[in-house]
């Protein structure tokens, strides 16, 4: 493939704008018009969570797991919000291809649906209205989440004036974006809070919560494939934007990502929790920074391992009772006609 | 040793960022520093036959995860769920996650002045938790029945069937939570429930506490407690045709549900949407609304804390809300008209399959037109129906249906297929006119007749036919003394149980079913190493399935001998000599016993209508530790969710092949957790071991079919099959289920699929950036990820 490294020629269509290609046949990306479908086929309603045993959980919490869950579910309550922001403001006006936007549009649907996910379990976890209302406004009374949202801020409004992307530069600054979405908020912000969520269902507790995330977890892993998918289409049509001056960007952001979720751990954890230390938290994050990097091929920041042994159980396929829970395993989409003769 | 520990890393300043020599509280409120050698002296008690376990290494896992100042309560805690942990990498650490547990247990029941099983028993007959007969009875034979409890019981159990035993079936104080039991007084206390003499006690002691046979998750919460409520499944005739006896099946199904029972209900004699209500010159809104009601009254029911009720509403095809019922269990769509809680099936006329084979119409009739169609079957049922036809509220084209039935599989897992015509030939208890099997139940393994005034029951219980197999064979001789004691106990059940609903001690004591089932299949086949879709296979399967039903037939009559047949018993086919396996015009191979049989039962009767029926087993075979009943492994690697918490599941066959090649390596364990518990792609195994361990997914379905009907002509009920795809179109899952028709199974379960996509994997190794190539967009190769399905725990 032929390096181009003046964008706004024009010569060729490109993943990123300047352009608003509008046709889907001849179609360029393909997988993403897959992703699309795929998502589509693991539709699911905040109905089908089922939050009636999390109340009886959550009164035989300690106070110190008590606190871990109330700043949990406060970081949740915004955490999509910012994310679905960044989708509608910056990122689907760049994105070329009308493939691609289906497949954020459909995105967009789904942090919807998470963000009225964790609305409903606020609703119910928090009972008292006083309380609710400042459970929402945690970005701005709980420092250790506003730190988290002023990184994710900084990135928002690192692109937001842009309307085109003319320049090189301007072209980096939305891969910027775009990484920081995938690898820091994404990768790194809600993989920290699923670690918890985790943590608490190895543990048999809050089961709706933990099968509500569960959904969310799978949303947001195919959000940032399809993101790292977008990352790889624009290295492979423009190369020479991968610098080391990108890496080294790259790098710096997701250090100060694994600093803003250090200190929201040692929050969320002040108080004592057997089983997931302050220590073993910081390893787990940093061990998932190495991977946001080395699947951008970047030289790891830590050599940190995973520790927590219950993250390896979502690894594995799961087989619960459904007399105690409801699966999360069914496609929603099913093709085909009746037949008598195929093979099974 | 003191263990002092860097808490500060890289990163910016924060609080923890000295060091520090960790505390722990102890009982009494004292402090002292966390000591790794006596975490390490404690581990070392339980590992002299786990030569794979390495203490230090709990240990010293236990303390990184501690914080200073926790007590040693959560001490002891976090080092059962440490080792636990280590499950994936070395199975024995279930073993020894379970030893910690018990111990844990142990001492928790010792706290409270308990030291044997009789003061257990006298304490928890105190806080009012066991039932004054068993108190009495233990009281009478306290030292024998001390003497019997076996201290090397628990060392049987790995961790996620202890954990299972420890946190849903010990009782516990009412006020304190404490469990007043340890697992093997449990088994025993069991055990006294259901005896009248301690020898007979011990001896079924013996036999649970091997873990070679297990009754029902109801029987074992329940026995010998207060409410002695030990049948799993209740089978509820569809109310009548009017408002007064809906309300009433709705009250007793919340009756039969507070005691853990799984509820099959038909639905298939109230009229539907549209139909005249003469009282109010009205029109009827159909079945659907009541059937929301009836969930809403399902979810609300918890059984006693323990897991939510549960049931499963049959209707018939014809039926003309049929289509509103197939999507009951949507998620998408007007939420009043969705039942999340309910589980469907459709109880299926052979003339419906008939008309789909033909490619013939289908008419929906009005059971307020027809009310005769639920109680027929056979011819007779086809001439009703072809009749009834001529009032059709509407016309479809049968496929067009099947088709709808196909998609609600494919889309929920429900919506099972059940065979009405099947089901009710093919029956000990239709011998008589009048007789019908109106629905199975929860899991579709039970079918009994029942009607307006008798609730049909059952007690269950399971073989587990790993414990009968070595690499030489099957131990039939075991086999055949486990399935009389079995047999036995179930029918005791009968006389002891609590009935909830009056409609239901009618029914079981005139004609006494109960349910003997099988698990452990799949380790049977993995210890003789033969794979799930070989002819072998179906052949010990099959003798097996002959073995346990003529056994439990000759137990059957040797009980008839001393206390008479049931009281229906001229109403059944046997009473005119006709056995199971004549029913299916069935060959046996052990031609004598069976004749030996039929001139005891021609004399005396039986004493029980139905014996034999597999039930999924989710629940008794954790706790036993093998493959759930006649199901194939679902993966080599996989995870339980249950109450308890997630818990790592590993064949240990697999493991025990692996070691023996030099192959149990970090490696190969990441390339079978990277392909979900495939080991399809190990090219290091031979061809023959890869095609061994293939899981359910990989296993052609037609092969399971073929197995469950070479058993059937064996099992007087039924068997919850589950059926696997998954990535299933309409086009296969209406050739499979026409194939099971034809093939002669009674019913079906769960159709199980996998999920299209799947949550990123945290712990495997990154694979390099995905190059941004057009990607394949096979449906097969983009559904193979999954978490996976559910599974029944009703009728365990």
């Amino acid at each position: 493939m032929t390096t181009v490294s003046e964008p706004d020629t024009g010569q060729r269509q490109m993943l990123l704008d300047p352009g608003m290609d509008l046709t889907l046949r001849p179609m360029r990306y393909p997988q993403f018009f897959d992703r699309f479908k795929d998502a589509i086929k693991n539709t699911w309603t905040v109905e089908e969570v089922d939050l009636h045993s999390d109340l009886a959980d959550l009164a035989k919490l300690s106070p110190a797991e008590q606190h871990l869950v109330s700043r949990l579910v406060a970081f949740f309550a915004t955490g999509d919000t910012i994310v679905a922001n960044n989708l509608v403001l910056n990122l689907y006006q760049h994105v070329n291809s009308p493939e691609g936007r289906l497949y954020l549009s459909r995105q967009l649907f789904e942090e919807a649906v998470h963000v009225q996910f964790y609305l409903n379990l606020l609703d119910t976890y928090v009972p008292d209205e006083r309380e609710r209302f400042a459970a929402f406004a945690a970005v701005e009374n709980i420092p250790s989440i506003a730190r988290k949202a002023e990184f994710c801020f900084k990135w928002i409004d690192s692109i937001f004036e842009l309307r085109e992307l003319r320049t090189r530069a301007d072209r980096r600054a939305f891969l910027l974006n775009l990484i920081c979405f995938a690898a820091c908020i994404e990768g790194l912000f809600f993989y920290g809070a699923f670690a918890y969520v985790y943590f608490l269902r190895s543990r048999g507790l809050l089961h709706g919560l933990a099968s509500g995330t569960n959904w969310v977890f799978r949303d947001e892993s195919m959000h940032m494939a399809f993101a790292f998918d977008v990352v790889d289409t624009v290295r492979a049509e423009e190369p020479d934007l991968f610098d080391d001056e990108m890496r080294q960007q790259v790098r710096d952001m997701l250090a100060e990502a694994v600093e803003c979720e250090v200190q929201f751990a040692a929050d969320l954890l002040e108080q004592g929790v057997s089983g997931l230390s302050l220590a073993d938290m910081r390893e787990y994050l940093q061990h998932v920074a190495d991977r946001r990097l080395a699947q951008l091929e970047i030289e790891p920041l830590y050599g940190s391992k995973n520790p927590f042994a219950f993250m390896e159980l979502q690894d594995v396929q799961e087989l619960s009772n459904f007399f105690e829970r409801r699966v999360s395993a069914y496609q929603v989409g099913v093709s085909g006609t009746v037949a008598f003769d195929d093979d099974f | 040793m003191t263990v002092v520990r860097e808490m500060a890393a890289s990163g910016p300043a924060v609080s923890e960022q000295r060091r520090q020599v960790m505390q722990v509280r102890k009982r009494d409120g004292a402090t002292e520093p966390v000591d790794v050698n006596k975490i390490v002296r404690a581990v070392e008690r339980w590992v002299a036959d786990l030569d794979e376990v390495d203490p230090l290494r709990v240990a010293t896992k236990t303390i990184s995860g501690l914080y200073d100042g926790a007590t040693t309560a959560e001490l002891d805690k976090l080092s059962i769920q440490t080792a636990a942990e280590l499950i994936g990498e070395e199975p024995q650490y279930s073993k020894l996650a379970a030893r910690l547990l018990a111990a844990y247990v142990d001492k928790e029941v010792r706290g409270q002045q308990v030291a044997s099983f009789s003061q257990s028993i006298r304490y928890a007959h105190g806080l009012g938790l066991i039932g004054d007969a068993t108190a009495a009875f233990v009281a009478r034979n306290a030292r024998k029945l001390d003497d019997a409890v076996d201290p090397d019981g628990d060392l049987r159990f790995e961790y996620f069937g202890l954990r299972t035993v420890a946190d849903r079936y010990l009782l516990r104080h009412p006020q304190t939570r404490l469990v007043v039991e340890t697992p093997q007084y449990w088994l025993l206390r069991v055990a006294c429930g259901l005896s009248q003499t301690p020898g007979e006690a011990i001896g079924f002691y013996r036999l649970m506490s091997s873990l070679a046979y297990l009754p029902s998750s109801p029987t074992l919460f329940n026995s010998g407690t207060r409410h002695t409520q030990m049948s799993s499944c209740f089978l509820v005739d569809s109310p009548r045709d009017e408002l007064d006896s809906i309300y009433e099946r709705y009250h007793q199904v919340a009756k039969l549900s507070k005691f853990s029972g799984g509820i099959g209900i038909s639905w298939s004699r109230v009229r539907g949407r549209g139909a005249l209500i003469r009282g109010t010159n009205g029109r009827s809104n159909g079945i659907v609304p009541f059937l929301k009601t009836l969930d809403a009254g399902v979810a609300a029911v918890n059984q006693g804390g323990r897991r939510k009720g549960a049931a499963c509403v049959y209707l018939e095809p014809w039926h003309p809300d049929i289509e509103e019922f197939l999507e009951l269990r949507d998620n998408t769509g007007e939420e009043s008209r969705r039942t999340h809680n309910l589980n469907l099936a459709n109880w299926i006329p052979d003339e419906f399959m008939r008309r789909v084979e033909a490619d013939g119409d289908w008419s929906l009739v009005d059971p307020s037109d027809a009310p005769e169609l639920p109680d027929l079957f056979g011819e007779a049922f086809d001439e009703a129906y072809r009749a009834a036809e001529k009032k059709a509220v509407r016309t479809v084209k049968a496929r067009d249906l099947y088709g709808r039935m196909m998609r609600t599989l494919a889309q929920t897992g429900n919506g099972w297929m059940t065979f009405k015509d099947a089901a009710n030939r093919l029956s000990n208890q239709t011998g008589a006119p009048g007789n019908t099997i109106h629905l199975s139940n929860l899991c579709t393994e039970i079918l009994e007749v029942n009607n307006d005034t008798e609730t049909a029951v059952c007690n269950l219980g399971s073989v587990n036919l790993g414990a009968h197999v070595t690499a030489d064979g099957v131990d039939w001789e075991r086999l055949r003394a486990t399935v009389r004691t079995a047999v036995v106990f179930l029918d005791r059940v009968i006389d002891i149980n609590y009935y909830p609903a009056e409609q239901t001690a009618v029914s079981n004591p005139r004609w006494r079913p109960v349910g003997l089932g099988l698990m452990g299949l799949q380790d049977a086949l993995f210890t003789l190493r033969l794979p799930f879709d070989s002819a072998s296979a179906r052949e010990l399967s099959t003798r097996v399935q002959e073995e346990i039903f003529l056994t439990a037939l000759e137990t059957s009559a040797g009980l008839a001998e001393r206390f008479g047949p049931h009281p229906a018993y001229a109403e059944t086919r046997a009473a005119k000599g006709e056995l199971h396996p004549d029913l299916w015009g069935a060959e046996v191979t052990q031609a004598q016993r069976w004749t030996a049989l039929r001139e005891r039962i021609g004399r005396h009767g039986l004493r029980n209508s139905l014996l034999v029926a597999i039930a999924p087993t989710a629940t008794i075979a954790s706790i036993a530790g093998c493959y759930e009943c006649i199901e194939p492994q679902v993966s080599n690697l996989f995870k339980r969710e249950t109450m308890s918490g997630e818990f790592l599941q590993i064949n240990t066959y697999l493991v025990r092949e692996l070691k023996a090649r030099g192959l149990w390596t970090a490696p190969i364990r990441e390339q079978i957790k990277r392909a979900e518990g495939s080991v399809q792609g190990i090219a290091e195994l031979p061809a023959e071991v890869r095609e061994l361990f293939r899981t359910a997914w990989e296993l052609p379905q037609r092969a399971l079919i073929d197995l469950a009907a070479a058993r059937a002509p064996f099992i007087d009920q039924s068997q919850s099959l589950n059926l696997f795809l998954s990535a299933p179109t309409i086009g296969k899952l209406s050739s499979m289920y026409l194939y099971a028709w034809k093939a002669g199974l009674k019913t079906t379960y769960y159709l199980r699929s996998r999920p299209a996509t799947r949550i990123q994997q945290a712990t495997v190794t990154v694979t390099p950036a995905i190059k941004p190539v057009v990607a394949v967009s096979d449906d097969e190769a983009l559904a193979c990820s999954l978490e996976n399905p559910e599974s029944c725990e009703a009728c365990q």
